[in-house]
C-alpha cells in the first residue's frame, strides 16, 4: 500500500516536471516571446497594488514615534546629495574629459538622451536573479537591451519587455558587467554584481593606483552601456602586487531597497 | 472554494515575495515564501496535494522572474516532493523537522533553480555566491517555517473539521 502510494507520487512528480520542463523550452523559443510577455504583464498591476499597499503600510507604521517625518526629511536629504553628487561626479569627469578627450569624443550626456519614467512595480523572487518589475513595456517604448537609470546613476538594462511591462537586470545580479574608469585616477575597470556589494576588478597602471572616495563611472568600452553614467563610489580597495588587476569593492549609487521610480533610456542602442 | 481559497493564498504570497520579502534581505538572501508555504501545504495536506500547488506557485514566481515559464515550478515541485518524503515516517505534530525539511528543500530548490537556467541557457549566479546565497536562505526559511506551518495548519483547520464524517 504504502509502497503503490510512493510510486504514484514519484509518478506524479516526474509527469509535472516533465510538463513544466516542456513548457519552459516552449516559452524560451523566439515565436513565443509575445505571449510570454504578455502573460508576465497580466501581474504587474497586481505586483504595483502590492508595491503600494507595501509603502502605505511602511506609512501607518512609521507614524509611531515620529519616524515618519523623519523618513521624510531623511528621503530629502538623501535625493538632494544624491544629486549633488552626480553634479559633482559629472562637473569632475567633464573637466577631465575636456582636457583629455573632449575633441576626439562623440558621445551625448546622460541627461541629454530620450527617457522613459517607469514605475517599479516588483522585485526578482530569488536572490539568485537580482531584478526589478517596471510598469513600462514594449507599448510605452521599452525593449529589450535598454539602460536603466535614476537622477543618482546607473541601475541596469532592460532583460525581457511585455507589452505594458518590463524586467530590468540590475548591477546587483551576478551576471551583470559593466565597464567602467574611474574618475580621479582615470584607471579602467569591470564592476561585476555580487549579493552584498558590486565588485569593481581595476586593471593596474604604471604608478597609478585607485583610492576610496573615487568614483566610478560608465566607460562606454565595449559599447554595452553610454560612456559618463555615474555607477558608485570606490568604497575599499585591495592592491595586489602579483596580480595585473586591483580588486575593490563599489559602493553602488542606488540604494536597490528605496528604488520606486526608474528611467528608461530609449534613444541609446548597444552594441 | 477551498482551492480557490488556496490559490488566492499562494497568489498573495507570491505578491509578497515579489514586493516586500526584497526588504528583509539578510546576507545577500530573502525568505521565498512561495516555499515554505509549498512546503507547509505539502506537511499538512500531503505530497501530491503539495506537489500539484507547487506548480501553481512556481508558475506564478515564473511570471515575475526573468526568462521562460517553468523553471521555479520545477525547483518548487522538487522541494514538495523532497518534504512528501520527509514527512512519511516522521512526527508531523514536531515543528523541529519541518524547518530541518524547509532548509533543504531550499538547498535543492536552489540546486534545481540554477542547474534548470543552466540548461535553458539563462545565466548562472558564479558557485561561491550560489553557495553564501543558499545557505543564508536556507537558514531563514527554516526559521521562518514554524510560522507558516501554525499559520495553514490553523487556516486548514475549519475545512478539515466540515469534512469529516460524523
Amino acid at each position: 500500500m504504502y509502497g503503490r502510494s510512493q510510486s504514484r507520487s514519484t509518478g506524479l512528480f516526474i509527469t509535472l516536471c516533465a510538463s513544466m520542463l516542456l513548457l519552459a523550452m516552449l516559452s524560451e523559443q523566439a515565436w513565443a516571446a509575445g505571449a510570454r510577455g504578455a502573460a508576465k504583464s497580466v501581474l504587474a498591476p497586481l505586483e504595483a497594488a502590492m508595491t503600494q499597499a507595501a509603502g502605505n503600510v511602511d506609512r501607518v507604521t512609521s507614524v509611531f514615534g515620529d519616524i515618519s517625518t523623519l523618513r521624510a526629511e531623511n528621503q530629502r536629504l538623501r535625493a538632494a546629495d544624491e544629486a549633488l553628487r552626480r553634479q559633482v561626479v559629472e562637473l569632475d569627469a567633464a573637466a577631465k574629459e575636456n582636457a583629455t578627450l573632449r575633441q576626439a569624443l562623440d558621445f551625448e550626456r546622460s541627461f541629454g538622451h530620450r527617457m522613459v519614467a517607469a514605475q517599479v512595480v516588483g522585485r526578482g523572487p530569488d536572490g539568485f536573479s537580482r531584478t526589478l518589475e517596471v510598469d513600462r513595456g514594449t507599448a510605452d517604448g521599452v525593449q529589450p537591451g535598454m539602460i536603466v537609470t535614476t537622477g543618482a546613476g546607473l541601475v541596469g538594462r532592460v532583460r525581457e519587455a511585455g507589452p505594458h511591462g518590463a524586467i530590468v537586470q540590475t548591477l546587483e545580479d551576478p551576471q551583470s558587467r559593466v565597464n567602467v574608469f574611474l574618475s580621479k585616477t582615470g584607471l579602467q575597470g569591470t564592476v561585476t554584481g555580487g549579493p552584498t556589494a558590486l565588485q569593481l576588478e581595476i586593471e593596474h597602471s604604471l604608478g597609478i593606483t585607485a583610492t576610496s572616495g573615487e568614483w566610478a563611472l560608465t566607460s562606454g568600452v565595449g559599447g554595452g552601456y553610454p560612456r559618463g553614467l555615474v555607477v558608485g563610489e570606490l568604497a575599499s580597495v585591495t592592491h595586489r602586487d602579483s596580480s595585473t588587476s586591483d580588486q575593490a569593492l563599489l559602493a553602488w549609487v542606488n540604494d536597490p531597497a528605496s528604488l520606486t521610480l526608474v528611467l528608461v533610456i530609449t534613444d541609446f542602442v548597444p552594441s | 472554494m477551498k482551492r480557490l481559497g488556496i490559490a488566492a493564498c499562494l497568489l498573495v504570497t507570491v505578491m509578497v515575495q515579489v514586493t516586500w520579502a526584497p526588504r528583509v534581505t539578510i546576507a545577500g538572501a530573502f525568505p521565498n515564501l512561495a516555499l515554505v508555504a509549498v512546503i507547509a501545504i505539502t506537511w499538512t495536506a500531503g505530497v501530491r496535494s503539495g506537489m500539484a500547488w507547487a506548480c501553481i506557485a512556481g508558475l506564478m514566481l515564473d511570471l515575475t522572474a526573468d526568462g521562460p515559464l517553468g523553471p521555479h515550478a520545477v525547483a518548487l515541485l522538487s522541494g514538495a516532493y523532497l518534504t512528501g518524503f520527509w514527512n512519511r515516517n516522521l512526527d508531523r505534530e514536531s515543528f523541529l523537522h519541518p524547518a530541518i525539511a524547509a532548509a533543504v528543500s531550499t538547498a535543492l530548490y536552489s540546486l534545481v533553480l540554477v542547474a534548470a537556467d543552466d540548461t535553458l541557457g539563462l545565466p548562472v549566479p558564479p558557485l561561491g555566491v550560489a553557495v553564501q546565497l543558499v545557505i543564508a536562505a536556507s537558514l531563514y526559511n527554516a526559521v521562518l517555517m514554524p510560522f507558516a506551518l501554525l499559520l495553514v495548519r490553523r487556516l486548514r483547520a475549519p475545512l478539515t473539521r466540515r469534512t469529516e464524517p460524523v
